[in-house]
């Protein structure tokens, strides 16, 4: 299943390709980007268990960057 | 500016008159230390806390741990105006970026503001304004002028001109009567039009497009990934580079600890990887974004990488090249007057609706009475016969001509030949052809200008016919009496002659060719506006069917990527200047700031350029 969220307060680009890195680490995720263009996150995920892995991103977010949260 | 963004603006302005009086009034010794750190804690304060709580979360190197490391190492070695001039000097740049990026993001996505906010509905008498994603399938909907089209329907009643730049690029209005489909994200300019909905909002084309260029920054480029590779080695060798710069000389050169650490210092503020990170999306979103304003629908950087080492374009002919439509190119007569040879061969053919004798009927300027005809007798495969105000008129092929007795005799143009005989004499023929379209010779001339190295045509068609076109528009190659399957495999074997660097890129309408648009390293569909099948298939979507907007492509395709790689050249350029400049002991912390931030800003502002691309 692939899901679109918003990003709110996403402030560097750096940022956003370590977010995109750590976030591709969990297990589950299939594929993810995060484009700090358009400050969005694309979340690709098992279809079983989409909600658990949301669970962990929102965890690893706030572990990268916390100052960039999740619309969710 | 946004709050947070006014409220780092007041930060910026206090800390620098703090610094100002500090740096006037004569203090000397302890009593420094307060009136510098003042302005320090002020414009700091969040880079520290950052810094402080990144680290707790593990990440080590990013940019507040690099500058908080910075400016505190500045204020221990006893150089407090510069500690507080470098953070100043930090926070100031990344407002600004902060504003350049806010105000690109804006630029471009007012480019693709073709969203509509609302449909017109009549309930009742009354028209009412709801959601476009409420309105359902079979639904009547007001179009009123200056509106845009919100849902793909169908006209009912009205007729108006249609501005589509927003989707084609293509600034000539196209006029809808009733029964022509109306395309979602066109602006009505003159009547009103009812519209009877055939397409739900999801699935209009306006959503498609803005799904397919927000998906576009999924697809990343080759660049894209070598900065980002680049970014995350780069910073920690720099900062592992800076200490050994404050360990090793101070031990194997004397030099002095306090000059080694400053030095070192330096090294840590440019070691920020932030400007190579965010120019090059940048530059691709900028590129994606002012192609699409063109009509250009590019569904990833990847794709736009792919375009600019564009070396071999194939082409499909009938519906890219030609416009797919039968139409009579010439009329040589015998004995009659062109007009009427061409009416009596229409008039034979009155009665059928085989695209030929369409294309005949067509042609005639005047309304055919078809009550001048009778006795007609269709031979199939060859022609027709039938009595004509009493002459017997027969119209097809050489066949039907022997059939016939009459002497006819071949023509030098390509395309169907019409052969017309009445009673038993042969009267002349009638040409008819697909036509080529008006801009494909400009097409082909263009792309030869870029210095693309070879131009194939592939057609099912005969192989007069398909060279008679290639031949025409200057095409170097041209494969005929194919069926899809060789397309796959000519385009295979063309794949195989390209050069390690160079791509291929095939164009084709859309339709049946999705095979070969998958297979090539560009596919391009034409004629994307209402075409489902072509927006699915193909990697680059030309919105209206001209195929001059394949170079015009290429070109953006060529500018955004030279902006790229500006960017990374500069960027490197000037780090690495200032890395080899701190480590001679010339350059200051103030330099080390500029290559962070103010290259960042440069690179921003150069990677705007690309959402103008492609004008020349």
């Amino acid at each position: 299943m692939k899901k679109r969220f918003k990003l709110v307060d996403l402030d560097c680009a750096n940022c956003a390709a370590k977010m995109e890195e750590a976030i591709r680490r969990i297990e589950g995720v299939n594929d993810c980007t995060v484009s700090f263009m358009t400050q969005k996150l694309t979340l690709d995920a098992e279809d079983g268990r989409f909600d658990a892995v949301l669970q962990e991103v929102v965890k690893t977010c706030k572990r990268v960057e916390p100052d960039c949260t999740i619309v969710i | 500016m946004s709050k947070k963004q006014k409220r780092m603006l007041y930060r910026i302005i206090a800390s620098a008159v703090l610094l100002l009086a500090a740096a006037l009034l004569p203090l000397e010794g302890w009593a420094r230390v307060p009136a510098f750190l003042a302005p320090y804690l002020i414009i700091g304060w969040d880079v520290l806390w950052r810094a402080a709580r990144n680290i707790s979360h593990g990440q080590v190197f990013d940019e507040n741990f690099l500058m908080a490391l910075a400016t505190v190492g500045a204020l221990c070695v006893g150089e407090y105006p510069e500690a507080v001039f470098v953070m100043l000097f930090y926070q100031v740049g990344e407002l600004f970026q902060n504003c350049a990026v806010e105000q690109s993001r804006k630029s471009i996505a007012a480019l693709m503001d073709i969203r509509p906010d609302y449909a017109n509905i009549e309930v009742d008498g009354r028209v009412e304004q709801v959601d476009p994603e409420d309105v359902e399938i079979g639904s009547i909907i007001l179009v009123k002028a200056g509106e845009r089209v919100p849902l793909d329907g169908r006209v009912t009643e009205g007729s108006s001109t249609l501005d589509t730049a927003a989707l084609t690029g293509e600034s000539l209005p196209r006029p809808v009567r009733p029964g022509d489909e109306v395309i979602s994200g066109c602006v009505n300019l003159s009547g009103l039009l009812r519209v009877r909905v055939t397409q739900p909002f999801e699935e209009s084309t306006v959503s498609k497009i803005l799904d397919l260029v927000e998906n576009s920054s999924a697809k990343k480029a080759k660049a894209e990934h070598f900065i980002t590779k680049f970014a995350r080695y780069y910073t920690p060798a720099v900062v592992l580079a800076a200490a050994v710069l404050a360990v090793l000389p101070p031990l194997a050169l004397g030099w002095t600890w306090t000059d080694a650490v400053k030095r070192a210092l330096n090294f840590l503020v440019v070691s920020c990887p932030c400007a190579l990170v965010i120019s090059v999306p940048l530059s691709f979103f900028g590129g994606i974004g002012g192609a699409s304003k063109r009509g250009i629908l590019v569904k990833g950087g990847n794709y736009l990488e792919a375009l600019a080492h564009t070396e071999t374009v194939v082409f499909d002919k009938t519906g890219t090249l030609t416009r797919g439509v039968f139409q009579v190119t010439a009329v040589h007569p015998d004995q009659y007057p062109e007009e009427e040879l061409l009416e009596l061969a229409a008039l034979a053919e009155g009665y059928s609706e085989h695209p030929i004798s369409r294309s005949l009927k067509q042609a005639c300027h005047e309304p055919l009475e078809l009550r001048r005809v009778s006795g007609v007798e269709e031979f199939s495969g060859r022609g027709v016969r039938a009595v004509v105000d009493g002459k017997t008129v027969w119209a097809g092929n050489d066949k039907l001509m022997e059939e016939a007795g009459a002497q006819w005799r071949p023509c030098h143009h390509t395309g169907t030949i019409v052969h017309v005989a009445v009673d038993g004499l042969y009267a002349g023929h009638i040409v008819i052809s697909d036509q080529i379209k008006e801009d494909a010779p400009q097409a082909v001339a263009a792309l030869k200008r870029l210095g693309i190295k070879q131009t194939v045509m592939l057609t099912g068609d005969a192989a007069e016919v398909g060279e008679a076109v290639a031949k025409q528009l200057g095409l170097d190659q041209v494969h005929t009496r194919l069926l899809p399957a060789d397309k796959v495999s000519r385009v295979e074997a063309l794949l195989a002659e390209t050069s390690a660097k160079g791509t291929l890129a095939f164009v084709g309408d859309g339709i049946n060719d999705a095979p070969v648009l998958s297979r090539a390293d560009v596919g391009i569909a034409m004629g994307g506006l209402g075409s489902d099948a072509a927006i699915e298939a193909a990697d680059v979507v030309l919105m209206d069917d001209k195929p001059s907007k394949l170079a015009e492509a290429i070109a953006i395709a060529r500018r955004t990527l030279s902006i790229v790689r500006q960017n990374i050249g500069f960027a490197l350029a000037v780090k690495a200047l200032v890395l080899v400049l701190s480590a001679l002991g010339v350059s200051n912390m103030w330099q080390a700031v500029f290559a962070d931030v103010g290259v960042s800003v440069i690179a921003i502002l150069n990677a705007m350029r690309a959402l103008n691309a492609g004008k020349t």
